[in-house]
């Protein structure tokens, strides 16, 4: 990667779980890859969303190809994708404030589509997820699940590079290298440093979510891209045992989902500025939609503690013949601009759903094959990825620092060093990190800051937003980098982004809590004097 | 049961408060809710670090006349104030809390990320520094006990280095010590300390310290991980180790603020006060703008008394409380100085000056809390509960602590 000159097959722009999966297929496919990404990786939707592994059914009724395509990659994922995957099962509810004929209709769209509909009577529903409001009239039972968005997409990540792709984070694409209508590479700021760098390669795949519209621009084509917000809750801790949607036309507030040790309430839809996109904050009005919904889901949701609020954007692409966005499809986009804009060497990868990123991947992965003239099959729908392969060896270290770990990098666990008691010291408490675990991330996971070392590890995502353990990471940190400022203002950093999401709820245990992570770093440690001198220094 | 005075919460203020009380001959009770904030106590009380616009503050008597009206210094008087902040010092004392220090002028403590910040009294064998840019020593050995994560000693001499001081960190590992990895709550530093109890353990800390420090070394600084107890183990310590030695704030729970907490709640005990720990004042009769009796969650009748202080601390000790709308007082309902809406109570970025951080019960100048707009004849407010102050961005938090519950303890005696 240190050659300049190095001449890549593709280059792969977004490091979310479109462009994680478009890397993984094409290094598989024995493409030379290069995988850019602008910040850190899931740092746009991939990792903004509620987690649910969609069984397709939420769009059997208004999108029958849509669901298709979600409960086909549902099955794949989970043969794939175990150790991201909890095998919930999902319930479709009746409220009385709901048309109970509509349930027909649904259980009818979802068979049609090929997607497991079984109406089960409301008792059982009751006994099946405890959570449930009681006063639901009909329930449907369907095969969605839970998935951990930011683990899967470093499972993608890992295996490209094991087959040999480049990545590098923190990377912005500034401009295309456009010669005689051909896009042959990229020009990215390495924000870090602040160099700029050149990279060429004969295919540009532009993955960067909605911040593709912004790549294509760049070489002077223009896709009809309208960035749609969607705001969630996590409540501080799992109520619910199975997916909750509620069986109706497709609304706010209106899926529960649980993902590991919290539940998380969704969504919102509402069109914002592109200009807006890199700093999406959560208004006190979807606050209060999304408290109303997830209480008439479950209502032991209204007196839950809510841990944080945060909002993604959706890349909503409407047809060319569609300017206004007036229909737009949540179906898959994939835009060979030589043939629509007459810009040869590049694709666009957009729409689409976590969900199907898989399938996505591969769509553009056979075109960029075409271009290239590689006739190799893609095989990703049936190869686990790293970490959810079978076990090398029966596990015998049964400590509280490996099974946590256990479930957030599978098998690959094994390749964190936990042999001495240094190694098993918890960091993070609430989630189970240990010294170990983050000096895995650190060297293996192409971790540079704690905001990242989150991503990777789960680290302060747990009740106390990151009160003691983000200390502890940063101290680690500054000692990996030999750079303690950095690794201070990195920490203030941190807080300021879990304060992000916690002031939108500041009230309750999160205004106590926020209160009593000011008054350690603030009030004892004098954190906030700390970054002043650095600014200073600097 | 009747009491002369009871007080609702347990932290430094209550006890400060119930303290004072009890030595002069009254019948006090002191209901402990849960933990207090003391675990978070890094070793020096603060008198005033900063005016609300967060400008320095190196003379904090001196500086009481321009603090706003509201303020609970201004209450007081500055004159009192100077008065009170003796007796303070004095009653520490009488607890066997010996602190160093005084209310004319700050010292510096050093923060567990190696920062000075503007302190009042310290706990003496805690490391301090005369001014905010400089340390007494030109070279110092910091102390690093291995694998205790809650210190983070490269922080700590990164800090220190900028303070012009030559910095060197001798790792000591300890078998004693190593024994707490094993126990599920992991190295915290009251769990070192309980293990430095026992004085086999710290003789061979002693001896690991020797054995690391160099034979120029001036001053030896290690983390505050010993005497959760008492002071006779960090003296057997400092007299063990053939250098000087002070020790350093870490992250919480600290244990000066452990010590701090069971030497005033020992002293209020031994002075015949009464320690409720674990329960909590759960409802209050009020007749005509008193309170005439309260009732804890696990006693069998209400309690009546003379006086109720309310010294049930801010937020985290559940002193305030807020939902989405509104910050309220929830034992009482009294009148609440904050802003309306959770939309202005917070701005962005965790540290800087938060308006909830100075949000708190309205009180007259006697400290008698309002409520719709009206004093509470027989009860005081005290402590974090009160409005007026950002504990954060003035460093007042644990002088107005001790100098309203000194004040009102003297108005219920007067």
């Amino acid at each position: 990667m240190d050659d300049n000159n190095k001449q890549y097959d593709v280059i792969v722009i977004g490091g979310g779980i479109t462009g994680a999966g478009v890397a993984r297929d094409c290094a598989r496919r024995g493409l030379s890859v290069l995988l850019l990404e602008r910040l850190d990786y899931t740092n746009g939707a991939s990792g903004r969303n509620h987690g649910l592994m969609h069984s397709g059914a939420r769009y059997a009724v208004t999108d029958r190809e849509s669901a298709a395509e979600c409960i086909s990659e549902n099955m794949i994922l989970r043969r794939i994708a175990r150790h991201c995957v909890e095998e919930t099962d999902g319930l479709f509810i009746t409220l009385p404030e709901d048309d109970l004929a509509y349930q027909q209709t649904f259980a009818e769209a979802c068979r049609a589509a090929g997607i497991r509909a079984d109406i089960i009577d409301p008792a059982q529903a009751r006994a099946l997820e405890p959570a449930v409001n009681p006063d639901l009239i009909g329930a449907v039972r369907v095969p969605d699940a839970a998935i951990d968005p930011f683990r899967l997409t470093m499972a993608n990540v890992v295996d490209a590079q094991l087959h040999g792709a480049d990545a590098l984070t923190y990377h912005e694409v500034t401009a295309l290298i456009v010669n005689q209508n051909r896009v042959e590479g990229v020009r990215a700021r390495d924000l870090r440093t602040g160099a700029e760098r050149e990279f060429r390669a004969t295919v540009t795949i532009n993955a960067a979510g909605i911040w593709g519209m912004l790549i294509a621009r760049m070489a002077g084509v223009t896709i009809n891209m309208f960035p749609a917000k969607g705001a969630m809750l996590i409540f501080g801790h799992r109520v619910n045992k199975m997916v909750i949607n509620r069986c109706r036309k497709p609304a706010n507030a209106d899926i529960l989902v649980p993902d590991a040790t919290v539940s998380i309430v969704g969504t919102t839809s509402d069109r914002v500025p592109i200009d807006t996109v890199d700093d999406m904050r959560v208004t006190g009005d979807e606050v209060r939609v999304l408290l109303a919904g997830a209480q008439r889901i479950a209502p032991v949701l209204a007196s839950t503690r809510i841990l944080r609020a945060y909002a993604g954007v959706r890349p909503l692409v409407a047809a060319d013949n569609d300017p206004a966005g007036r229909s737009i499809s949540r179906g898959i986009v994939c835009l060979d601009h030589e043939q629509r804009d007459g810009m040869a060497g590049l694709i666009t990868i957009t729409g689409g759903k976590m969900m199907t990123y898989r399938l996505m991947a591969q769509i553009a992965t056979d075109l960029a094959c075409r271009k290239l003239g590689n006739t190799t099959p893609c095989d990703t729908a049936s190869v686990p990825l790293p970490g959810s392969g079978q076990p090398q060896q029966e596990n015998v270290r049964h400590t509280v620092a490996f099974n946590a770990a256990k479930g957030r990098h599978g098998t690959w666990t094994e390749r964190i060093s936990l042999d001495t008691e240094d190694d098993r010291a918890m960091v993070c408490e609430c989630e189970g990190v240990s010294v170990g675990e983050l000096r895995y991330a650190l060297e293996n996971l192409n971790v540079h800051t704690l905001t990242d070392l989150r991503r990777s590890t789960r680290l302060g995502m747990g009740v106390c937003q990151g009160r003691l353990c983000a200390c502890r990471a940063a101290t680690l940190l500054g000692r990996i980098n030999n750079n303690i400022l950095r690794a201070q203002a990195d920490l203030a950093r941190l807080l300021d982004e879990r304060w992000k999401g916690m002031k939108p709820i500041a009230w309750g245990a999160t205004l106590r809590e926020a209160q009593l992570t000011a008054t350690i770093y603030q009030g004892l440690c004098g954190l906030d004097k700390a970054i002043a001198r650095k600014e200073d220094e600097q | 049961m009747s009491f002369d005075t009871v007080i609702i919460g347990g932290g430094l203020s209550a006890l400060t408060c119930g303290i004072t009380l009890a030595r002069a001959g009254q019948r006090v009770a002191v209901v402990a809710g849960g933990q207090n904030t003391l675990p978070l106590f890094g070793g020096s009380m603060e008198l005033l670090g900063a005016d609300a616009a967060g400008n320095a503050v190196e003379h904090p008597l001196e500086a009481i006349a321009a603090l706003d009206n509201h303020h609970p210094y201004r209450k007081i008087g500055a004159e009192r104030v100077a008065k009170l902040a003796g007796k303070a010092k004095d009653l520490l004392d009488d607890a066997s809390i010996i602190t160093l220090g005084e209310a004319t002028r700050n010292h510096y403590r050093i923060t567990p990320l190696g920062m000075t910040k503007p302190a009042w009294l310290t706990l003496e064998r805690m490391a301090t520094t005369d001014r905010p840019d400089r340390l007494p020593w030109t070279q110092v050995v910091l102390i690093n006990l291995s694998g205790f994560i809650d210190y983070p000693v490269d922080f700590v001499a990164h800090g220190l280095r900028q303070l012009g001081c030559e910095v060197a960190v001798a790792d000591v590992t300890l078998d004693a010590l190593r024994k707490a990895w094993r126990s599920a709550t992991q190295m915290r530093a009251t769990t070192l300390a309980k293990v430095l109890a026992n004085s086999q353990a710290l003789k061979q800390l002693a001896q690991a310290i020797n054995a690391a420090v160099p034979g120029d070394a001036q001053m030896v600084l290690m983390p505050a991980v010993a005497g959760i107890e008492n002071d006779d183990v960090c003296d057997n310590l400092m007299a063990q180790v053939q250098k000087p030695l002070r020790f350093l704030a870490t992250m919480p729970p600290a244990v000066p603020g452990v010590r701090l907490n069971s030497a005033l709640k020992h002293y209020f005990q031994m002075l015949g006060g009464h320690y409720f720990l674990g329960d909590a004042v759960c409802s209050a009769t009020l007749e005509r703008n008193r309170v005439t009796g309260v009732r804890a969650a696990k006693q069998p009748a209400s309690w009546v008394a003379n006086h109720f202080v309310m010294a049930t601390g801010s937020f985290m000790s559940h002193g305030l409380e807020a939902d989405q709308n509104r910050i309220f007082e929830p034992l009482l309902g009294l009148d609440v100085n904050a802003p309306a809406g959770c939309d202005l109570w917070g701005r962005d970025g965790m540290m800087g000056n938060q308006p909830y951080m100075s949000a708190g019960v309205c009180a007259d100048n006697t400290f008698h809390p309002l409520k719709d707009g009206n004093p509470l004849h027989n009860v005081y407010a005290i402590g974090q509960l009160l409005a007026g102050h950002n504990p954060m961005v003035m460093g007042d938090g644990t002088g107005v602590a001790m100098l309203t519950a000194l004040a009102v303890a003297e108005d219920i005696l007067s």
